[in-house]
């Protein structure tokens, strides 16, 4: 029994990351099983993740924002100029 | 047939506009995108006499571009952090629970997607993703800049993957107090 719960149950650290993990990895079937587990008993976690998924979303959002242009003509001719000293 | 300076030079003309496209979606910063096109002339031009005609100079060129901005990201990466292990007990307890005074509050006074679209608010969480170590920085975003997946990532910059899902963790907490402060004012 003593097994089981240990098994079963995450710290927050461990649980947040499993959170961030599962972003980019699949978790396997035990990582999704306790963190299931914690987040039913942690109100904390289950905030960190709403809001952790929420940034995911902005984080996407800001690598379509439009980048300041700069002048090709101008970049053309400074690597002109290297190549040239080169 | 070798290769002259002539060759390259109209090579400048014809592709840096392309290639410069490309640097700064992999990388969203102009600045760093218009240094290594530059890096990658250069390099072309040392490497001239390897050019054997058996690609277009367009897919050369590109290729070598591709290898620069691994490299970059490959330097970012295995940058060493000072006190990158403190980091978490600023959250968490010895024993792995929350802080109490570091725990998630209740964000949503507004709707998600407006939000999102809020200028105000994007201004803000850029503050905050600016102020994380370049690292951590980059590897938050890497899926979005690369369009890969986490093992392929880890595989092209030659880092282990528990490394990598580490390195989010912490700059996710850091990203997520940053934004709570400067945003939600909790």
């Amino acid at each position: 029994m003593k097994k089981l719960m240990h098994i079963l149950f995450l710290s927050c650290l461990k649980a947040t990351e499993l959170i961030e993990k599962k972003l980019h990895f699949k978790l396997s079937y035990t990582e999704r099983l306790q963190l299931k587990v914690h987040k039913m008993m942690c109100d904390a976690c289950r905030m960190y993740e709403k809001q952790s998924d929420f940034l995911e979303k902005g984080i996407e959002h800001q690598q379509k924002a439009d980048l300041e242009e700069i002048d090709i003509e101008k970049l053309k001719k400074e690597i002109h100029l290297h190549l040239h000293h080169h | 047939m070798a290769k002259t300076k002539n060759d390259l030079s109209d090579w400048v003309d014809n592709y840096t506009s392309d290639l410069f496209s490309w640097a700064k979606h992999k990388v969203s910063n102009s600045e760093l995108a218009a240094d290594l096109v530059q890096d990658t002339f250069l390099a072309a031009a040392e490497k001239m006499d390897g050019f054997k005609g058996d690609s277009t100079p367009k897919t050369w060129l590109f290729s070598i571009l591709n290898h620069k901005i691994i490299d970059h990201y490959r330097k970012k990466v295995n940058q060493q952090i000072p006190h990158e292990n403190e980091s978490l007990s600023r959250f968490f307890e010895p024993e792995g629970n929350w802080q109490e005074s570091r725990k998630p509050k209740n964000w949503y006074d507004e709707e998600e997607e407006h939000l999102l679209d809020n200028s105000d608010f994007q201004v803000v969480l850029k503050k905050c993703l600016d102020a994380l170590p370049e690292k951590w920085n980059l590897c938050v975003k890497l899926k979005y800049l690369s369009e890969k997946n986490g093992e392929e990532i880890c595989q092209e910059l030659e880092i282990s993957t528990s490394n990598y899902w580490q390195i989010i963790h912490r700059a996710k907490l850091q990203l997520r107090e940053c934004v709570d402060e400067n945003w939600f004012n909790n």
